[in-house]
């Protein structure tokens, strides 16, 4: 019976810290908090997302969730199965996707791949063929399903990844950066995929770096950044934190750091981010008072090559931005 | 029958892989012909039963290679793929994985060990004369599943590090000398006696030597029998030992967040 309310996903205070040592003689023992007392909750049918830059912690909760890393301290149940103890249920029931080249037997070819996961899962023996053939209609693989992997192009191998995930048909799946340097065209084959495992009734916890597919895939999102949850709220909730701001994009040509860090310090500048696209730089300001803020924007960057200025309503992207520099 | 299918379909996994790489040819072609040619270079001015001596022993070497060779390459190759996370996400305990593979690498042993007596008796023309052929056939068998088992122990700690490439290296030369696979091990530092009696393969090339030899005079004290029975008690200590070191494995893997490493 599918019950909305019903949590699949309990995560309580989790703290994971890796540690490591250098030097033979004279060790050197360093700590590193990945996670740092994070808590939040899923429930069964959502799409839920893990938003944060590189290094944030995101693949860290994954691991922990997955059981394939314990944690240090805190309470973590998957389907209601504490992941510490009771990791083979866990397993049972989860499937994993990892993005990424690496991950799959290229040796052998991707119906191989799929019938050993197959068993390793315990798919029934009288069912396995029929499943393959099922995941790999569903992924568009079943014309090149008997060629080698080491063949396969960079977002056939994804869609393998994710054929590979749900060989078992699991009611949760967690999908580590599933979009992670595919192409345009692959990305968007890869986030139709996740939004039709959604609509068959499962469960997805899926971590990105990319706003647009957070914003376009996600129920509800968690923004990571250096170990700790910063906000956890639908996109719309998270954009609604920076309403009262306006975003002046600014695009130009060989703008340096000294110049961003001028525009940065100009008080009432929220955030400021700068992206390349093509061949310029687009500059990002978050201000609240844009009518103010214009003028002492444009003399910072006098002198630079600036090609046009927009004034434009914030996105997701910058209210990420607002919170990974310090103001969730 | 969960766990028969895991082996089973680990076995088949590994199959598939080794003729999938060419590289299988080094280690099981080119390797057991090399060592047979050093060994019949060896021995070729002394009497018969010698040289039977030296090719079993030979055999023995290329069968123990390939067990180590393939316990620690395809832990290797599991990192260098990517795939060592995958497989520990899984409901299947890692032991039955790593079992049906170790099975497999015994039995590409058993055709590499029968491949080094094929190329002497037909290339070198040596005589093949073997004083009690299924004593022999039970002591080669028997000798291949203890070479499994110690596979799976070798395994279990491979998984832990990176360097099994590194480790399968360092220990191949000091079995062979230390399990008397090509002279016998009263020949050795008395020191070194209790490792070579703790190797199921020191125990297993005794064996051998007794039901191929007619007079093999250098044999350890137990006998055919007794070979056989202290090999057998080594394996399943070898079993107890990888199920204990594969749980720890699993822990330590767990905790130390290494797998995706290589």
């Amino acid at each position: 019976m599918f019950d909305p309310n019903e949590t699949v996903i309990s995560v309580d205070d989790l703290v994971r810290v890796y540690r490591s040592s250098t030097g033979l003689i004279r060790k050197k023992r360093k700590e590193t908090v990945a996670v740092d007392h994070i808590s939040f909750e899923v429930k069964r049918g959502e799409l839920f997302g893990l938003l944060g830059p590189n290094g944030a912690g995101k693949t860290t909760v994954i691991k922990v969730l997955t059981t394939l890393l314990l944690p240090t301290s805190g309470k973590v149940e998957v389907l209601g199965y504490d992941v510490l103890r009771q990791s083979q249920e866990v397993r049972k029931r989860i499937g994993l996707i990892l993005g990424g080249e690496r991950g799959l037997y290229y040796r052998v070819t991707g119906r191989q791949n799929l019938r050993y996961f197959a068993d390793l899962y315990g798919v029934p023996i009288l069912e396995r063929e029929k499943r393959i053939n099922e995941v790999l209609k569903a992924v568009d693989l079943s014309d090149r399903a008997d060629e080698r992997v080491e063949d396969y192009s960079r977002g056939m191998k994804q869609r393998l990844h994710i054929a590979k995930g749900i060989i078992h048909d699991p009611e949760l799946i967690f999908m580590d950066e599933p979009t992670i340097g595919l192409d345009p065209q692959a990305a968007r084959d890869t986030r139709k995929m996740v939004k039709e495992l959604q609509q068959a009734g499962k469960t997805i916890l899926l971590t990105t770096h990319y706003m647009y597919e957070a914003d376009e895939l996600c129920n509800r999102l968690g923004v990571i950044a250096r170990g700790k949850i910063l906000a956890l709220d639908t996109p719309s909730g998270l954009k609604d934190l920076i309403r009262d701001t306006s975003v002046i994009e600014v695009e130009a040509f060989g703008l340096t750091d000294t110049e961003l860090d001028a525009v940065r310090s100009i008080p009432g500048v929220k955030a400021v981010s700068a992206t390349m696209s093509e061949d310029k730089q687009v500059l990002r300001v978050q201000v609240s008072d844009v009518a103010e803020m214009l003028t002492k924007v444009a003399s910072k960057l006098q002198g630079s090559n600036v090609i046009g200025v927009k004034v434009k309503e914030p996105t997701l992207e910058d209210a990420y931005l607002w919170l990974v520099e310090g103001h969730g | 029958m969960a766990r028969l299918r895991a082996i089973w379909t680990a076995f088949r996994h590994q199959a598939l892989h080794f003729f999938a790489d060419p590289q299988w040819l080094i280690p099981n072609i080119i390797a057991p012909f090399v060592m047979t040619l050093v060994a019949l270079m060896l021995f070729r001015s002394t009497s018969g039963n010698v040289v039977l001596y030296a090719i079993l022993g030979g055999g023995m070497m290329g069968m123990w290679g390939n067990t180590l060779y393939a316990s620690g390459f395809s832990i290797q190759s599991e990192r260098w793929w990517g795939t060592m996370e995958s497989i520990l996400a899984v409901p299947t305990p890692l032991i039955w994985i790593i079992a049906g593979r170790a099975i497999w690498n015994s039995i590409i042993g058993i055709l590499n060990g029968l491949f080094i007596l094929v190329i002497a008796v037909t290339v070198f023309q040596t005589p093949l004369n073997l004083y009690d052929l299924p004593l022999f056939l039970m002591a080669f068998i028997l000798t291949l599943i203890s070479l499994a088992c110690l596979g799976l122990v070798f395994s279990s700690a491979f998984v832990l590090t990176r360097s099994a490439s590194v480790l399968t290296n360092g220990l191949e030369f000091p079995i062979y000398v230390g399990t008397g696979t090509m002279f016998p091990i009263a020949l050795l530092p008395f020191w070194t006696h209790p490792l070579a009696f703790t190797l199921g393969p020191t125990w297993g090339i005794d064996a051998i030597r007794y039901a191929a030899l007619s007079d093999y005079s250098w044999g350890l004290a137990p006998g055919y029998w007794g070979d056989l029975a202290i090999m057998g008690l080594l394996s399943v200590c070898y079993l107890v030992i990888a199920v204990w070191l594969f749980k720890q494995v699993d822990y330590r893997a767990r905790r130390d967040a290494n797998l995706g490493r290589y």
